[in-house]
């Protein structure tokens, strides 16, 4: 019997002085040298940045966020949410709530009340939206709304040892009644219109560069925070009772933990963070509406994290970018095929690379180890025939 | 005689109309070692299942008094992990470690401490742990074996290492179901020097079919005899095994 | 084309009517002897003329009276002097001369040059006619006939509207004629129509006994237009008498109570229909899912399959037989297996192609089959087009039957009869066939039943199929109530995962009440909350349902964890 690799031991290192440097580099790369050279260098020069470049990656790091709250409740907590898109949009409602009020005269009835609103005939602003005004309250919310959300739900289902595909499909169908109210007109939020039209953040114009360059480089520092706390919260020892629970839920239970306070703690964490990217979100693309909160939306979530390897912090990331970078290609060259991609990518996945993407270097290199070690033997067959 | 640490009264559970446990009276006093033996069926594994909030008596009580003198605790109102709290432990029959993880994190999981979320965040351990997580090990002969992923590990090697996490816990109360199934004659022999150099300390309930291994663990102890569900006998090894009724029931039918 | 089909409509009409004119003797029925009279009357008799017309029964005299009153009607003079009133259409041959449809038997008048038995019409040329005057008087003696006209109209659906109409117009001078009709009609729905009508009508009667009398009949008759009235009565100012208010409120409160239990009846069976159309689709996912515990999310693009394969079936029909033929009507019934067979085999490819390999791992067959439920519902845009295809209802599931006011629709009431006997055709294969045991014995312990010989593969494989032939079953029945698109399995997908997820596992009887109960809950609430709401109720009214089951669904209780 062959002795196993060593394994890590219950208090790794936070990070190895290589993995700092590995983390660094990119983040400073993306959220410093990039957005400067996207400011400084003249608009045709070579190594600049696009304006859309950078807007495109600010959304691809929301995205990454969204993907790494998925892979820390499915890779390691064995919770397949199909409810996160809703806690995302619910983050961008909150947050586009604000954005909408702060158009002001603006809008295009140049009236107080948002577009929609005079629209549909409102007399005033309905009262749950004046604290919107206030940049904090819109801030706090976007963190509480979906928290609170999370918190109920998850309450709920993890006391009655609601799991499995059961907790998915029940996530499934919270997220699809959400976005079925968020639809109705009379549901008061825009129907299936959502909110648009943004105009100004903390007073910054939004169509500005320097207010995208701002958002881009908030979006990419979230994402470098995110991947830092959830780092901490996956390493030593709650790291390894998450990966327990994943594993066996009732020898958790059976060694004295309360399970169920420990799922709900990361799905309401993951909520409320997956609700700040989703905050982050709304201002780069400039709209809101039901349809990011559709049970479709959160399974493509979850594509991006199978695909770049869950139960790992990088691939989620990867995931993300490699999905949508995909996306945006397919639906440009051949917007027919896209399901069909995407699809495949479901099933070829699952079926082929359980991994992901990030298991491909260690495939390879088992692969070539095995090749090497049958080449030479092969050889000496040859030679003794 | 003392007072019962754990007692189970008049306690019936059925599954669809079958009577796992009927009307069960069960004591176990501080520091024994009991035995409990039982065809297949008996009802002895649903026993434990009892004991550690797995599953709810249909009617009776099941009281816990660790102390002798403070009121008891109803076990049959908590949870699985309040009862683990408590101070009641349990190896399952077929061993159930956390294979993904290493031999030294399945035991530091099991380590007596707070259970909180926020002391799991924070947690760190202290050279005092570790010591004692180094006598454990060597106490189950894992020691060498440390960072081995628990899943890798031979299924008698398994049952030690959840015997040590049952211990890491420290119990005062230890449910054993079946320790010995899959090991060596030796290291049977050797589980039931431990158990019975555990007790006095805590109070150990084991349930075996190992006829040898009962006769050794029981030698001071007493054995309690399951059949459909009720206590058949209780008394001394060699009293219950000469008895015409546990013959009739267990041991006769085992020859055949 | 408009033209085109214009023509061939003419040229059908024409060669009908020809038809019926060379075969029936021109015997000229006395109530159109007195149409064509008033038409030809001079100016100063007309409107006399077309007064006596009022309650004369004839089917010519609406048409002919709109004509004139439109200012479409001509009199078309013939050689031998005599006049004839008629319409004027296009010629069918295209050009620019137009024919002449007499208004007393609708049939184009013929050239009185052309060879006699020839079916040669008479051309005219535009322009070359006046159409017949009409005056202030003329137009208001045509609307009193017209008014009443519908009431001697031969068919009873007519006859009814035109007398509910009287009856709403609250005018005195028609209880003659609506009294008169009461003594020689003979339909009973008609009969109550105008029992109603003259009641409304006397609700304003001078005589205090005939306007109470007038409400207590109203009353007895639960008529809504009545409710509304009463209302209007009551809150008029002076009130009516004392005794007159008490009858009124009596009799309103009937009529509502009356309303309200026909409403919770119809949205009962509603919620019953929906309920049945749910457990159609539930029953094949509990199978798949509850008995296999594989997660198949393109259940709901199997469902479509069946559905699109009624649309295949339908138009094969179609191009066979012919749209208007008797046999079209059956193509319902030959769509069900196809449906079943289509469903099964799609099913077939995607247990032996992608769930053989993920029994063990339910979350990544929930993905996978994602993957395939995308990749399905864009090959039905590409197949299909991204628009509902049309289906057309056979004869049969049309229309609805009445019992005391409760519409009972032939589609819905044909969707319960067959959700039943799915039911019970399920529960006999699981129970009573030996297929059902092996069933049941791979899904409790798949390595166990293939080490006693059962082989597991094949059980697996025509279980998968026939819980897809459920949900193709499903789609047919779907294909008579909705509309069918590629989109149309994302609809009722979720509800019945909810279905399965309350109703127990493997359990068809669990089956039938959770989606009778979500169905007719969603169906009962949708009146109170909205439309919405029901949907946005069941997951969460699903997970305070499992509160109370202690143990959450599976309570364990093997010697082992997990």
């Amino acid at each position: 019997m062959s002795v196993p690799a060593k394994l890590s031991d219950v208090e790794p290192r936070f990070f190895t002085r290589a993995q700092w440097a590995s983390f660094l580099l990119p983040t400073l790369v993306l959220a410093l040298v990039l957005p400067l050279l996207n400011a400084a260098l003249p608009a045709e020069h070579l190594l600049r940045p696009s304006d859309f470049t950078l807007n495109l990656y600010g959304k691809y790091a929301t995205y990454a966020v969204l993907a790494l709250g998925v892979d820390l409740l499915w890779g390691y907590l064995g919770i397949l949410s199909l409810g996160q898109a809703l806690f995302f949009a619910l983050g961008g409602y909150a947050f586009g709530m604000h954005l909408l009020l702060m158009i002001g005269k603006d809008g295009q009835y140049k009236s107080d009340l948002p577009d929609y609103m005079v629209f549909l005939g409102y007399k005033a602003l309905p009262a749950h939206w004046e604290p919107f005004y206030s940049f904090s309250f819109a801030a706090a919310a976007v963190l509480i709304v979906p928290a609170l959300i999370a918190f109920v739900f998850g309450w709920l289902a993890f006391r009655s040892r609601i799991k499995g595909v059961y907790l998915s499909i029940l996530t499934q169908a919270l997220t699809y009644a959400a976005a079925l109210l968020f639809f109705r007109n009379d549901f008061g939020f825009g129907g299936n219109n959502g909110f648009t039209d943004f105009k100004r953040v903390l007073g910054a114009d939004l169509n500005s560069p320097d207010t995208r360059r701002g958002l881009y480089v908030a979006s990419v520092l979230l994402l470098a925070g995110v991947f830092l706390l959830y780092r901490w919260l996956t390493r030593a020892k709650f790291g390894h009772l998450m990966q327990a629970i994943r594993d066996g839920e009732n020898r958790v239970l059976f060694s004295g933990y309360a399970t169920a306070r420990y799922k709900l703690f990361v799905f309401v964490l993951v909520a409320a963070i997956t609700g700040v990217a989703g905050a982050l979100y709304v201002p780069q693309v400039g709209i809101i509406n039901p349809s990011e909160m559709t049970p479709e939306k959160s399974l493509e979530a979850v594509v991006w994290v199978a695909v770049g390897g869950r139960g790992t912090l990088l691939g989620p990331i990867l995931g993300a970018l490699f999905v949508n970078a995909l996306k945006s290609w397919a639906t440009r060259a051949a917007p027919e095929l896209w399901l069909y991609i995407i699809g495949g990518l479901f099933i070829v996945v699952v079926l082929f690379l359980p991994g992901g993407l990030i298991s491909l270097p260690a495939k390879f290199r088992s692969f070539w180890v095995k090749l090497r070690s049958k080449a030479p033997a092969a050889e000496s067959l040859a030679a003794g025939h | 005689m003392s007072h019962p640490i754990l007692q189970a009264e008049d306690v019936t559970k059925t599954f669809d109309g079958f009577r796992a446990i009927n009307a069960l009276n069960f004591y176990l006093f501080p520091g024994e070692l009991r035995t409990v033996i039982g065809p297949n069926g008996a009802g002895k594994s649903t026993f434990f299942d009892l004991l550690t909030g797995r599953a709810k008596p249909d009617t009776g009580g099941i009281e816990y008094s660790p102390v002798p003198d403070t009121p008891a605790t109803d076990l049959t109102k908590l949870n699985e992990y309040e009862i683990q709290r408590l101070g009641i432990g349990r190896k399952f029959q077929t061993p159930s470690v956390f294979a993904e993880h290493t031999v030294f994190t399945n035991l530091v999981l099991s380590l007596k401490g707070p259970r909180g979320v926020f002391a799991s965040l924070f947690h760190r351990l202290d050279s005092a742990a570790r010591d004692r997580l180094d006598a454990l090990l060597k106490l189950v002969r894992l020691d060498d074996k440390r960072h081995w992923k628990a899943g890798l590990l031979s299924h008698g090697e398994k049952q030690w290492l959840e015997i040590g996490m049952l211990l890491a816990s420290e119990p005062r109360v230890l449910l054993v179901d079946e320790p010995a199934a899959g090991m060596t004659d030796e290291e049977t022999h050797r589980t039931g020097e431990l158990l019975l150099s555990l007790a006095g300390k805590h109070s150990i309930v084991v349930v075996e079919h190992d006829m040898s291994f009962v006769k050794q663990i029981s030698i001071n102890g007493q054995v309690t005899v399951l059949h459909q569900g009720s206590v058949l006998c209780e008394g001394k090894f060699d009293d219950v095994q000469s008895h015409p009724k546990v013959r009739e029931v267990y041991l006769g039918r085992g020859k055949n | 084309m408009l033209r085109f089909l214009l023509t061939l409509f003419y040229g059908f009409a024409l060669w009908a009517g020809c038809a019926v004119a060379a075969e029936s003797a021109p015997a000229v029925a006395p109530g159109r002897a007195q149409l064509l009279a008033a038409l030809l009357a001079p100016p100063a008799e007309q409107v006399a003329a077309i007064r006596g017309l009022v309650g004369v029964e004839d089917a010519a005299i609406t048409p002919a009276l709109t004509a004139w009153r439109a200012g479409e009607l001509y009199l078309v003079p013939l050689p031998d002097g005599s006049r004839v009133p008629a319409t004027l259409a296009p010629a069918p041959n295209g050009g620019e001369q137009l024919v002449a449809l007499s208004v007393l038997d609708g049939t184009a008048i013929p050239d009185p040059a052309a060879a006699p038995g020839s079916a040669t019409p008479l051309l005219i040329a535009p322009k070359s006619l006046k159409p017949l005057d009409t005056t202030a008087p003329l137009r208001r003696a045509m609307r009193d006939v017209l008014e009443v006209a519908g009431v001697a109209d031969p068919s009873p659906s007519v006859r009814r509207e035109s007398i509910e109409r009287l009856g709403q117009s609250r005018k005195p001078e028609h209880l003659p004629l609506l009294q008169a009709r009461l003594v020689i009609e003979k339909s009973p729905v008609v009969r109550t129509a105008l029992a109603d009508a003259i009641a409304f009508i006397q609700l304003a009667d001078s005589s205090h006994t005939v306007r109470l009398a007038a409400i207590a009949a109203l009353g007895e008759a639960h008529s809504l237009a009545a409710a509304s009235r009463f209302k209007e009565l009551l809150a008029a100012t002076p009130p009516p008498p004392p005794d007159e208010t008490a009858a009124l409120t009596a009799a309103l409160k009937k009529i509502e109570s009356h309303w309200k239990t026909v409403n919770f009846f119809g949205d009962l069976f509603r919620g019953l229909s929906a309920g049945s159309v749910l457990l159609l689709i539930a029953l094949g996912l509990a199978i798949t899912f509850g008995l296999m515990g594989v997660i198949n999310m393109a259940h709901g693009e199997l469902m479509v399959v069946g559905a699109y394969s009624t649309f295949v079936v339908q138009n094969l029909f179609v191009s066979v037989f012919g749209a208007t033929s008797t046999a079209f009507h059956f193509y319902f019934i030959a769509a069900l297996p196809v449906a079943f067979v289509a469903a099964a085999l799609v099913g077939l490819a995607l247990e032996r192609g992608i769930i053989q390999f993920l029994y063990k791992r339910p979350l990544e067959s929930l993905l996978a089959t994602w993957g395939v439920s995308l990749a399905l519902q864009q090959t039905f845009r590409l197949v299909f087009g991204p628009a509902n295809v049309q289906i057309n209802a056979p004869a049969w599931l049309q229309g609805s039957a009445a019992l005391n006011d409760v519409l009972f629709a032939y589609n819905r009431l044909f969707v319960i009869g067959f959700a039943a006997l799915v039911v019970f055709g399920v529960w006999l294969a699981l129970n009573r066939t030996s297929l059902g045991l092996l069933v049941r014995a791979v899904m409790q312990n798949r390595q166990m039943a293939s080490c006693i010989g059962v082989r597991a593969t094949r059980v697996n494989m025509c279980t998968f199929a026939f819980g897809s032939g459920l949900a193709g079953l499903a789609g047919a029945c779907l294909s008579q109530l909705g509309n069918v698109g590629p989109g149309m399995g994302q609809l009722h997908i979720i509800d019945s995962f909810m279905v399965v997820v309350s109703g127990g596992v493997g359990n068809v009887l669990g089956s039938v009440v959770a989606s009778l109960g979500i169905g007719t809950v969603d169906q009962l609430l949708q009146p109170i909350l909205g439309a919405v709401i029901g949907k946005v109720l069941v997951p969460f009214a699903i997970i305070l349902f499992l509160q109370w089951r202690p143990g959450g669904l599976f309570p364990t209780r093997s010697r082992s964890l997990d």
